[in-house]
C-alpha cells in the first residue's frame, strides 16, 4: 500500500532557503585566540567589563572538554578553522532601513521576513541578524512608546550597559558548558529585550537569524528581561545556505522573569540540514535557559526543530520563585542523516512550582532523534508538580528514536509524572484515510499534524501555520 | 588495584581456576568501574569502596541465618555447601553441569562482557572458587520448586555464582534468596539460559542485616518461545546493586519483571536493567517500585533496546516511586532506544508520597494514620510480592517489610 518510490521522489524536496547572498563582507582571520576576542570587542566598541567577561570565558573554555555524552556522532570540530566574525560591509551608522544594503533587504524578503516599511509584518517586530551582526530592527519607535527596549545586543551594550552588566551571564554562566563558554568568549550579536514593570508587550517580538558565509560560525546571544507583572511573546527563526561544509552555530539565550512576569519563547529552527548523504549542514549547539526568579513568574519554551545536521539543545527552566511555572513544548523532526539530541531541564527549587513537558519526536530516513530531559525536585520544592510526556514517531525502519529522561526527587511533598510512548504511522490508519478519498501525502501530513497538535497549539499563530507547512514539506514521502 | 591484590594474595596463580585467571586479567585493566559512567555515576563511592573492603579469605561460615523450614516438596540448595546434586525422575532431571560445559559457557559469556556493564560479574568470577559455583542443567516437566540460597559471612566478601540451563520445553519455579550477615558483602552473579519453549518463574529475595552489602547481577538469555518471569525484592542493605541484563536472542519471547527495592536509614539500593531485543515479536512488561525513607537513596535505571531486527516488539516499563522523607532521594531513568519502526514501546515514571486523599478517607473511617499508611504500603508491596514464586507465603515477606523496621 505504501509506495516506496513515491517516498524517494518527494524526499528530494529541495531546501528552499539554501541560496547565498553575494555581498561584500568584512571578516577577520580564521582561528581563535585572545587577540581575536580583543579584536571582536574592539570592533564592537565594547566597555571593559564585557571584554573581561569574554576573556574570562575564553580562559575557562580552553580548560574545558567538548562534551561527548549526547547520542550524537559527528566529525571533530576544528575550532581554529572557523571565522569568528563576519559582517556585511555597510555604512558606519544606519539611521533608517533605507540605508541598509538592498541586497540584505532582498535576502530577508526571500526568506519571507520583509523588513521594509511597506511590507513589514503586521504586529511583529523583527530583529534581523545576518552572520555576526544585527542589520535591522523594526517597530522600534512603537515599542519605545511603551518603554519596551528591543534592539541588537551590541546596541544594548552601548545604550543600556547597566542592564547588560547586571544580567548577562547570570542565567547561563560563562563556565556553564563548553559551547556556552565558547559563545561567551566570541558572541558577536543577538537580541536584547527589556520589558518594563507592568507592561504587556503590544506586539510579538521576533529575531531572524541568517548564516550566509560558509566558513564562519554564528555565535549569537539573546537576553530577555521581563520586569514585574510584564509579559512578552518572542519568536525566533533561523535559516542558512547550502554548503557542503559544516557550519558551527553556538548560541546562548538567557531569559529572566521577575514577579508575575511571563515570557513565551518560540523557535522554528530550519537551519540547512545537509544533503541526503549527510554532507554539509549546520552543527547547532545551543544553550537556552530561563530563570523564573519572581513569584508566580512563567517561562514557556516552544520549539519546532526541523533543520541542522546536528542539534544539541536543552531549553531549561530554573524555577526559583514561589508558584513559578515552566513549560516546554517541542517538536523535533529528523530526516535523512540528521541527528538531534534535544529536551529540557526543569529544576524545581522554590515551593509550589509547576512544570509541563510535552515533547514529540519524529524520526525518518536514517536519522537519530533523542529526547534527553531532567526533572529535579530540590529539597525546598514542597508542593511542586511536574508532568512530562514524550512521544516518538518512527517513519521507516532505519530511523532511531531514543528517550533518556532523568528524574530526581529530594522532596516527598512533590509529584512527578512521566510518560513516553513510541508509535508509527500505521498502514491501517493510512488505508482508512485513503479509502475516504484523502491523498496518501495528505493523509501522512494529517497524521503528523495530529501527532504534533499539543505543541502546535502552543505556538503563536503565524508560527503554527508555518510549522505545520514546514513539517509536511520535510516529511513528504518519507513514509515507507 | 587493591581488590585484585587481595585476590592474588589469597590465591596464588597456581591455585586459580582458568575462569579466575581470565577474569582477573580483565579486571586488571580496570580494577574499578568507571564511576563517571552512566551505570555507576550515582553509586555512593564510599559505600562501594566499603563494600569491597572486606576480606576475601573465604571465611565461609556455615549458613545459620533464620529461615523457614524446608517443605518436603521443595528442593533446597545452598551455594557453597551442598552443591552435589543429581535428581532424575521419570518426568524430569536436574543435574550438575560438567566442568567443561561450565567453562565453555562462562568463557563464551566473558567474551561479550563490557567492562562497565559487567564489572560486577568480572569481580564475581574472579573471586568465585570452584565450590561456590553452582551449575545446573534442568529438563522435563512437573519439576518441584527449587530454592537456592547464597549468603555472605560476617566481615568477609563472598562470591557465589549460579548458572542454570533450562532445556527445551521445561518449566521451572525457582526462588533465589541472598542473605547478608552483619558487616558482610555478597557478590552474587547468576546466569540463565532459557532454551526454546522453556519457562522460568524466578524470584529473588535479598535482605541483609546491619551494614550488609550486595552486588547482585543477573544475566538471562532467552531463546525463542521462552518465557521468563522475575519477581524481585531487595531491602535492608547498606549498599546494594541489582543488575538485570536480559537478551531475547531470537525474539518471540516473553519477559515479565516486577521488582521492588526499599531503602531506609542511610542505605543505597539501586536497580539497573538492560533489556535487549535481538529478534522480532518480543514482549516485555516491567514494573519497578522504590520506596525511600529516612536519609536513604533509591535508584532505578532501565534501558530497553530495540534494534531494527526487533519488529513488532511490545515493551513497557514503569517506574513507580514513593519518597517518604525530606532527606531521602530517588533517582529514576527509564530509557528507550528504538530503531525498528513497527513497535509498541512505552515507559512511565512517577515519584510521589502516600496518597493523602486515601489516607484521609481511611482516617474518617476511624483508622489511625499509622494503620492507614500501613494499609496503603501493603497494597503497594503486595503487587510485587504476589509475583515472587515458591515460598513467598511461608516467608511472610509482607510482614517483614511492614513490621520489622
Amino acid at each position: 500500500m505504501v509506495n516506496e518510490n513515491l517516498v524517494k521522489d518527494v524526499v528530494k524536496e529541495p531546501y528552499k532557503y539554501g541560496f547565498v547572498t553575494d555581498i561584500e563582507t568584512e571578516k577577520i582571520e580564521k582561528g581563535l585566540n585572545e587577540d581575536v576576542i580583543k579584536l571582536i570587542s574592539q570592533k564592537k566598541e565594547e566597555p571593559q567589563f564585557l571584554l573581561d567577561f569574554r576573556l574570562k570565558a575564553f580562559k575557562k573554555w580552553q580548560k574545558m572538554k567538548e562534551p561527548d555524552w549526547a547520542a550524537l556522532g559527528y566529525k571533530k570540530i576544528d575550532y581554529q578553522d572557523i571565522i569568528y566574525y563576519s559582517a556585511p560591509k555597510q555604512k558606519e551608522k544606519i539611521s533608517s532601513l533605507d540605508e541598509v544594503d538592498p541586497k540584505l533587504l532582498e535576502t530577508f524578503d526571500k526568506l519571507g521576513i520583509p523588513l521594509t516599511e511597506q511590507k513589514k509584518l503586521t504586529n511583529v517586530a523583527v530583529d534581523a541578524v545576518f552572520d555576526s551582526v544585527s542589520i535591522a530592527t523594526t517597530f522600534r519607535e512603537e515599542l519605545a512608546e511603551h518603554g519596551v527596549i528591543f534592539c541588537s545586543i551590541s546596541e544594548a551594550v552601548k545604550n543600556h550597559a547597566d542592564l547588560i552588566e547586571k544580567y548577562l551571564g547570570t542565567v547561563v554562566p560563562a563556565s556553564d558548558n563548553y559551547f556556552a563558554a565558547l559563545n561567551s568568549a566570541v558572541f558577536s550579536d543577538g537580541s536584547f529585550v527589556y520589558i518594563p514593570k507592568g507592561v504587556r508587550c503590544p506586539m510579538d517580538l521576533s529575531s531572524y537569524f541568517r548564516i550566509n558565509s560558509g566558513d564562519s560560525g554564528q555565535f549569537e546571544r539573546t537576553l530577555i528581561i521581563a520586569e514585574e507583572s510584564s509579559s512578552v511573546s518572542y519568536l525566533e527563526g533561523c535559516t542558512a545556505p547550502m554548503f557542503d561544509t559544516n557550519t558551527l552555530h553556538a548560541a546562548v539565550v538567557e531569559l529572566i522573569a521577575l514577579d508575575d512576569a511571563s515570557i513565551k519563547y518560540s523557535t522554528v529552527q530550519n537551519w540547512y540540514a545537509g544533503d541526503e548523504e549527510g554532507i554539509g549542514g549546520i552543527f547547532n549547539f545551543v544553550t537556552k535557559r530561563g530563570k523564573c526568579l519572581g513569584k508566580r513568574s512563567k517561562i514557556s519554551w516552544s520549539q519546532v526543530e526541523t533543520g541542522s545536521a546536528i542539534t544539541w539543545k536543552y531549553p531549561s527552566c530554573l524555577l526559583l520563585g514561589e508558584e513559578s511555572v515552566g513549560e516546554f513544548y517541542s517538536v523535533a523532526l529528523t530526516n535523512n542523516l540528521q541527528q538531534a539530541d534535544t529536551g529540557t531541564k526543569m529544576i524545581h527549587i522554590g515551593p509550589k512550582t509547576k512544570s509541563t513537558i510535552v515533547s514529540k519526536g519524529i524520526s525518518a530516513g536514517n536519522s537519530k532523534n533523542s529526547y534527553r530531559g531532567l526533572v529535579k525536585m530540590g529539597t525546598k520544592a514542597t508542593g511542586s508538580r511536574n508532568y512530562s510526556q514524550c512521544d516518538s514517531m518512527l517513519i521507516g525502519d532505519q530511523a532511531s528514536a531514543n528517550t533518556f529522561p532523568y528524574i530526581k526527587s529530594q522532596q516527598p511533598n512533590s509529584e512527578i509524572e512521566h510518560e513516553a510512548s513510541t508509535c508509527r504511522i500505521s498502514e491501517d490508519q493510512l488505508f482508512y484515510l485513503q479509502s475516504r478519498g484523502i491523498e496518501f501525502e495528505e493523509a501522512v501530513s494529517m497524521m503528523v499534524s495530529g501527532f504534533c497538535r499539543d505543541v502546535f497549539n502552543q505556538l503563536p499563530m503565524e508560527f503554527a501555520a508555518e510549522a505545520d507547512k514546514l513539517l509536511a514539506l520535510k516529511l513528504e514521502g518519507s513514509v515507507g | 588495584m587493591e581488590i585484585i591484590e587481595k585476590i592474588k594474595t589469597y590465591k596464588s596463580i597456581d591455585n586459580q581456576t582458568e575462569i579466575q585467571k581470565i577474569c582477573l586479567d580483565k579486571l586488571q585493566s580496570s580494577p574499578l568501574p568507571n564511576l563517571r559512567s552512566e551505570q555507576w555515576r550515582l553509586s555512593n563511592k564510599s559505600k562501594l569502596s566499603n563494600c569491597l573492603d572486606y576480606s576475601v579469605y573465604g571465611n565461609n561460615s556455615k549458613f545459620d541465618m533464620p529461615f523457614p523450614e524446608n517443605s518436603q516438596s521443595t528442593i533446597r540448595l545452598i551455594i557453597g555447601e551442598n552443591c552435589q546434586i543429581k535428581l532424575i525422575d521419570k518426568n524430569y532431571s536436574i543435574q550438575q553441569l560438567r566442568e567443561d560445559e561450565l567453562l565453555k559457557y562462562i568463557k563464551e559469556q566473558i567474551s561479550f562482557f563490557n567492562q562497565n556493564d559487567n564489572w560486577s560479574d568480572l569481580l564475581n568470577l574472579s573471586l568465585s572458587c570452584k565450590n561456590n559455583i553452582l551449575g545446573l542443567k534442568i529438563n522435563g516437566s512437573k519439576i518441584p520448586p527449587i530454592e537456592i540460597f547464597s549468603h555472605a559471612s560476617s566481615n568477609s566478601l563472598n562470591a557465589k555464582t549460579l548458572i542454570i540451563f533450562c532445556e527445551k520445553n521445561c518449566n521451572v519455579e525457582l526462588l533465589q534468596v541472598n542473605l547478608g550477615e552483619d558487616n558482610s558483602s555478597l557478590s552474587q552473579s547468576t546466569f540463565f539460559c532459557l532454551e526454546e519453549n522453556s519457562s522460568l518463574n524466578h524470584g529473588v529475595v535479598s535482605y541483609g542485616l546491619n551494614k550488609s552489602n550486595l552486588l547482585n547481577s543477573l544475566n538471562v538469555i532467552q531463546q525463542k518461545n521462552s518465557e521468563y518471569n522475575l519477581g524481585s525484592l531487595h531491602f535492608k542493605f547498606n549498599y546494594a546493586r541489582f543488575e538485570i541484563r536480559i537478551k531475547q536472542s531470537e525474539g518471540n519471547a516473553r519477559t515479565n519483571i516486577k521488582g521492588m527495592q526499599i531503602t531506609k536509614k542511610d542505605e543505597q539500593i539501586s536497580t539497573y536493567t538492560k533489556i535487549d531485543f535481538d529478534g522480532p515479536n518480543g514482549f516485555l512488561d516491567q514494573i519497578n517500585k522504590s520506596l525511600a525513607d529516612d536519609k536513604s537513596h533509591a535508584i532505578f535505571e532501565g534501558s530497553i533496546i530495540v534494534p531494527k531486527i526487533a519488529q513488532k516488539t511490545d515493551a513497557s516499563q514503569l517506574s513507580r516511586n514513593l519518597l517518604l522523607s525530606n532527606l531521602a532521594q530517588i533517582d529514576t531513568k527509564p530509557q528507550l532506544e528504538i530503531i525498528a519502526d513497527d513497535v509498541k514501546c512505552k515507559h512511565g515514571a512517577t515519584i510521589s508520597q502516600l496518597n493523602e486523599e486515601e489516607l484521609f478517607y481511611m482516617r474518617t473511617r476511624g483508622i489511625t494514620l499509622k494503620e492507614a499508611s500501613k494499609l496503603q504500603l501493603s497494597s503497594y508491596f503486595q503487587e510485587i510480592i504476589s509475583f515472587i514464586p515458591v515460598s513467598k507465603d511461608r516467608w511472610d515477606l509482607l510482614d517483614k517489610l511492614l513490621n520489622e523496621n
